[in-house]
């Protein structure tokens, strides 16, 4: 099963501040730890909410776009990981351990990623698609 | 440059019960396959709903808390992301509006730049 682990962001984040080094050099340890266990499929940080946008689609209309920052902090996204592991504690365990150096209160949420299997109504022409995009886009992450 | 796109949920695809139907799932296939062609697509995945999700809590040196989906704010909550290459934010917010089955249904798309 693979998992998307999103780490919210905080003040910290948020206002461009990097990660401490102590933080960093943790994070890569514990990076290497995952990729040494297999299960490490993809991660990545993203830049504050203040350099993003979002589009909001509402009926027929043209679709509008909102700058960022965006104000609810605590659910905006700050990172992810896609990890690939057995079940879902096995990759709440690992996430148990994730270094945290700087004692910040945080909050990280695992979701499982869906697999054709879920979609009740695939069809064979859209299986075939997927298949392709899976081949395209496979090791570019 | 490099961007996650982030569907937000809604609560149809929060649901326990939803399925995107055969003819949703053919044109995103179809538009996953023209961003493809175009050598934009690095990832993209779709997410079970958060009841099938855990948050992990961290608070100081106590021992993680661990909270079963689901969540209740669901607007905040993503439910498929994409993560694409991209000249600029601008770039990518015009390919974004393209995006089918969002339209008719209504939704949210966040667009957010990974950090290199």
């Amino acid at each position: 099963m693979r998992f998307m682990v999103i780490v919210k962001a905080n003040e910290d984040s948020e206002a461009g501040k990097g990660p401490s080094a102590e933080l960093l050099e943790q994070m890569g340890k514990f990076n290497e730890e995952m990729v040494k266990a297999g299960i490490l499929l993809a991660g990545e940080g993203l830049t504050p909410s203040s350099q993003g946008a979002r589009v909001v689609f509402s009926g027929t209309e043209e679709p509008k776009v909102v700058d960022g920052p965006f104000a609810e902090t605590k659910e905006l996204v700050g990172g992810f990981w896609i990890l690939q592991c057995r079940d879902r504690e096995e990759c709440i365990e690992w996430i148990k351990r994730m270094p945290n150096p700087d004692g910040h209160a945080g909050e990280v949420e695992i979701r499982r990623v869906a697999e054709a299997a879920d979609f009740e109504n695939m069809t064979p022409e859209v299986e075939a698609l997927e298949g392709r995009l899976r081949a395209q886009s496979s090791g570019q992450a | 440059m490099r961007f996650l796109v982030m569907v937000k949920a809604s609560p149809e695809s929060e649901a326990a019960d939803f399925q995107p139907a055969a003819e949703e799932l053919a044109e995103m296939a179809r538009f996953n396959d023209r961003l493809a062609g175009e050598g934009r697509i690095v990832l993209t995945e779709g997410l079970t709903s958060s009841a099938e999700g855990a948050r992990v809590l961290f608070d100081g040196d106590v021992e993680p808390k661990v909270i079963d989906g689901p969540f209740a704010e669901t607007k905040e909550l993503v439910a498929g992301f994409w993560v694409l290459n991209g000249e600029s934010l601008e770039d990518v917010v015009a390919l974004m509006k393209e995006v089918p089955c969002l339209g008719p249904r209504g939704g949210v798309l966040e667009i957010r730049p990974i950090s290199e």
